[in-house]
């Protein structure tokens, strides 16, 4: 047996006092780093997507879909209800648009001037748009409806932010 | 568009457009302890009313602040109530709307210088079921025809 293999008292007091401090460091940071990048970590609200319909009651023809979503203002959580005309295009695609005129903010029917019977028409001051949401050249709206960004997963449709789009 | 500093912001550059005006009547007595409950269920439920009529036609209509009054004070409301309007015309908004689920009001209709619209309630029920949901949805639908027919 060499002496020198041996760990002496003040070796071994040393060791056991940073590993025991460490732990204890460690203890107390790590809950602390958590919390400093935990806003890093939160998913982002704004690129949600939420269930709207099953995609076989979808039609050429535009509905109207609700659903519910979760609003954080800067006082208080609430539910907000969003609304969307839903349509599948001639090829097949599907457009969701939103249904606030981009005038004042109304909003808008599919169809329910007798006069228009293929356009979306706004009974406020009577902005019109056509089937694919552009909106018509003399009538108050400067600006197309937006989209809703689209994604179907297992047959239901899910709809996320809305984009607006460049005036006609 | 309602009574807030955005809405009001995008209200005055825009007032052209904008020319009807709703105000809920809603009465309140906080001396009768029986008809509190009743009292404040109908002013949550006017609020939800107006809220949706607001959000379908907020390019046109605007949300006036609440008028409370004391319950069964109609008489001596009638000059105040006018007066509201008279100031909501010097902007000028040419629709004036008195939304209210009080049908005393009916019987000093010829008094006011607004439209009165009265709505049949719900005396009691609960604002969270679907049944109350459907009932209010389906009449916003039908007031909102109504006060198309004004425009």
């Amino acid at each position: 047996m060499s002496d020198k293999k041996r760990v002496s008292r003040r070796q071994f007091l040393n060791y056991t006092l940073t590993g025991v401090g460490g732990f204890m460091a460690a203890g107390m940071l790590a809950p602390m780093v958590r919390f400093a990048i935990d806003p890093v970590l939160t998913p982002q609200a704004a690129g949600e997507f939420h269930s709207v319909a099953p995609i076989d009651e979808l039609t050429n023809e535009p509905q109207r879909f609700e659903w519910q979503v979760e609003q954080v203002d800067a006082w208080y959580e609430s539910k907000v209800q969003k609304t969307a005309w839903v349509y599948r295009d001639e090829n097949d695609e599907i457009v969701a648009l939103s249904p606030i005129c981009t005038h004042l903010g109304c909003t808008v029917d599919w169809a329910s001037n007798q006069e228009y019977p293929n356009q979306f028409y706004c009974p406020c001051h009577g902005g019109r748009y056509t089937k694919d949401g552009v909106n018509i050249p003399g009538t108050p709206p400067t600006a197309p409806l937006p989209v809703y960004k689209t994604k179907v997963k297992e047959n239901m449709l899910y709809l996320g932010e809305t984009q607006s789009r460049q005036g006609a | 568009m309602q009574w807030t500093k955005q809405d009001t912001k995008q209200y005055l550059p825009e007032k052209q457009y904008v020319d009807t005006v709703l105000i809920p009547l809603i009465p309140f007595d906080p001396a009768s302890e029986q008809k509190m409950i009743q009292e404040a269920f109908q002013r949550e439920l006017i609020q939800i009313f107006t809220n949706l009529i607001e959000k379908e036609y907020r390019g046109r209509i605007f949300l006036a602040p609440e008028y409370h009054y004391l319950t069964n004070q109609h008489e001596e409301e009638i000059t105040r109530v006018n007066k509201w309007i008279e100031h909501f015309q010097q902007q000028p908004f040419q629709h004036i709307f008195l939304f209210t689920l009080d049908p005393k009001w009916k019987r000093y209709e010829s008094h006011l210088i607004g439209h009165l619209l009265w709505i049949p309630g719900k005396a009691n029920g609960d604002l969270q079921s679907t049944e109350t949901q459907s009932f209010v949805k389906e009449q916003v639908k039908q007031v909102n025809e109504l006060i198309q027919a004004y425009w």
